[in-house]
């Protein structure tokens, strides 16, 4: 599965806030069809290396390489131009807006009325259904408001929307938090879908369970550096969260 | 869990267009301001003898639409989750520049250069409201009052609190107020057009998508790709002109530019957007609803005094319509998003 040359490549990645150093120099990288956990505690930096790629922080130093190419990634908008999508936790969607107006949000169609370019609404409302559709998400109107939809059902549309936008690198942060079992099943086969459709995954989440039924490889960060990386099966879930309580990998990983 | 029954065999299309059944209704974000116009509609023709005569619908539509326009401007903003207690600072200043100017350019069309000059100098101030907001990172309700202070001030600086009377050309005033057949005034019209526009702007255009997504929450929009600040921006630079198009607009009709010329008509406009049905938190609203919310206005300013009531009275009611307004309209969005 993994080719010689990574699909994403992050190197040396160092961010600061003020006096503290959030990221110390981070290596990271993403293989084609591949799902990725980064793994660690609150505070690891989990968050800021991935805010980093899909362009909502700047890099104080490091370099961004996708299939090899140096990228430069200075807004959101730019990241999704580079096939990046991001699931952020509890902020993807907009509650008082439609399915399918989130749906569509930042990259909207649009059809001609003459000399003005207005929203293809009918558009938005045909293809946001059979998108989510695919990702074996059913609705029952495209004009609901997210507000009256579940934690599950609107952590599935995030991710049936990344999915839809062809993703090469879907970020998913905490994707099971607050979820029931069943939502967690769910999310954790639209993982799996994704991966399938030729997507890249990078699984966010401090908890081991969460993440090692799906994931090919977890990487570990503490305390803004990289602790380490497990592949799958070389390790019990036990045994690594053994290394991030400890702080220190497990020698037989080596 | 994650799929959802479907409970009707409707197609999405028809989903969508299917506005009909009464729960789909409450979807519309003007419906309580509608109901609300015809209720009291049919209150003061019925308690006022002459308030169903054209006179009065004309006069009823003249304050309207002045009232209306800065309404359309300001509601447009807070769905972007922003406010503006300058507009009628901005409303005063437009009116003073465009009658100071047009009574200086005597040349051919200088009324039209006067409120071109007017507009954008309103614009300009709505720019630099969203400078001082986003750059700055301090509320616009104090940014704007702010500005509010700072353009009364200088207005009553510069003029020592006269008046000027308007001496330019005709070409403007009969463009933006003069009286037409039946004492319609064009004025009338361009609100009933903004109106159109503005909301075809909202609800049908990208830029409009965008609107409610920066409204309604700026990081979700922000890691979507919208470019938040220049959504904001736009917004508040629309709300200017809107709000120095009515100064304008007013000081046509009156043809004087006062300095304490439309005091407290922020309060009075961002009221009217309440009652239309805009949330004052932003990603909800309606401009068509504030047309309504502005038409209610105008019909308690000519209604109380034709049922005898002095209009001492006006601010009384509006405020117990405001109050009842916001009530219902909470309600009717929490059955629409389930909150």
């Amino acid at each position: 599965m993994n080719q010689k040359q990574a699909l994403v490549k992050m190197e040396n990645i160092q961010k600061r806030f003020g006096k503290v150093r959030a990221l110390k120099g981070v290596d990271f990288e993403v293989y084609e069809q591949e799902v990725v956990g980064l793994l660690g505690d609150n505070g690891a930096g989990k968050s800021t290396l991935i805010k980093i790629l899909s362009g909502v922080y700047r890099p104080d130093k490091g370099n961004i390489y996708i299939q090899g190419k140096k990228v430069e990634i200075n807004s959101p908008e730019e990241a999704r131009e580079l096939g990046i999508e991001t699931v952020h936790q509890d902020l993807s969607l907009i509650e008082k807006m439609s399915v399918a107006r989130n749906f569509f949000l930042g990259k909207e169609p649009t059809k001609k009325i003459g000399t003005l370019e207005v929203l293809d609404l009918r558009k938005m409302n045909r293809e946001c259904m059979s998108g989510l559709k695919q990702v074996g998400i059913e609705l029952r109107s495209p004009t609901e408001f997210v507000s009256t939809l579940s934690g599950g059902q609107r952590q599935a549309i995030a991710i049936g929307r990344a999915v839809y936008f062809g993703a090469q690198i879907l970020i998913l942060d905490e994707p099971l938090r607050n979820l029931s079992i069943r939502e967690q099943r769910t999310i954790l086969n639209h993982i799996q879908e994704a991966r399938k459709q030729g997507s890249s995954v990078i699984f966010i989440t401090h908890n081991v369970h969460h993440v090692c039924p799906v994931a090919d490889r977890i990487v570990l960060l503490e305390n803004g550096e990289k602790l380490g990386e497990v592949k799958a099966g070389e390790l019990t879930p036990e045994e690594i969260a053994e290394c991030i309580a400890n702080g220190q990998m497990i020698e037989k990983a080596k | 869990m994650l799929t959802m029954k479907t409970q009707e065999t409707t197609s999405a299309e028809e989903a969508a267009l299917s506005k009909w059944n009464l729960r789909d209704l409450r979807k519309i974000p003007e419906f309580g301001a509608l109901v609300a116009f015809l209720a009291l509609f049919i209150f003061f023709a019925i308690f006022a003898p002459r308030f169903f005569s054209l006179r009065n619908i004309t006069s009823l539509l003249t304050i309207t639409a002045e009232l209306g326009i800065m309404t359309v401007g300001i509601s447009f903003l807070m769905v972007s989750g922003e406010i503006d207690l300058s507009v009628s600072g901005v409303y005063a200043m437009a009116g003073f520049i465009f009658v100071t100017l047009a009574n200086i350019f005597t040349f051919p069309l200088g009324s039209l250069v006067a409120l071109v000059v007017a507009l954008l100098i309103s614009i300009s101030i709505g720019f630099i409201n969203s400078r001082v907001v986003l750059r700055g990172g301090i509320p616009s309700f104090i940014a704007t009052l702010g500005m509010m202070m700072f353009l009364r001030g200088i207005l009553l600086g510069i003029t020592g609190g006269r008046s000027i009377s308007y001496a330019g050309d005709s070409l403007v005033p009969s463009l933006l107020t003069g009286i037409m057949a039946y004492r319609f005034r064009p004025s009338h019209f361009w609100f009933i057009a903004l109106v159109v526009i503005f909301s075809f702007i909202l609800n049908r255009t990208v830029f409009g998508n965008r609107v409610f997504a920066t409204g309604g929450k700026r990081q979700a929009a922000y890691t979507m790709g919208v470019n938040v600040n220049r959504v904001k921006t736009a917004c508040f630079m629309i709300s200017a002109a809107l709000a120095g198009l009515s100064g304008a607009i007013a000081i046509s009709r009156f043809n004087l530019a006062n300095v304490s010329f439309g005091q407290g008509m922020e309060l009075e406009a961002i009221a009217a957007a309440v009652i239309g049905g805009t949330l004052m938190t932003g990603g909800y609203g309606s401009i068509i609803g504030a047309a309504f919310g502005a038409g209610i206005m105008g019909m308690v300013r000519t209604g109380l005094v034709m049922t005898g009531v002095p209009s001492y009275w006006y601010n009384a009611f509006v405020g117990v319509i405001l109050v009842i307004a916001a009530i219902v309209n909470l309600k009717l969005r929490s059955a629409v998003l389930g909150e």
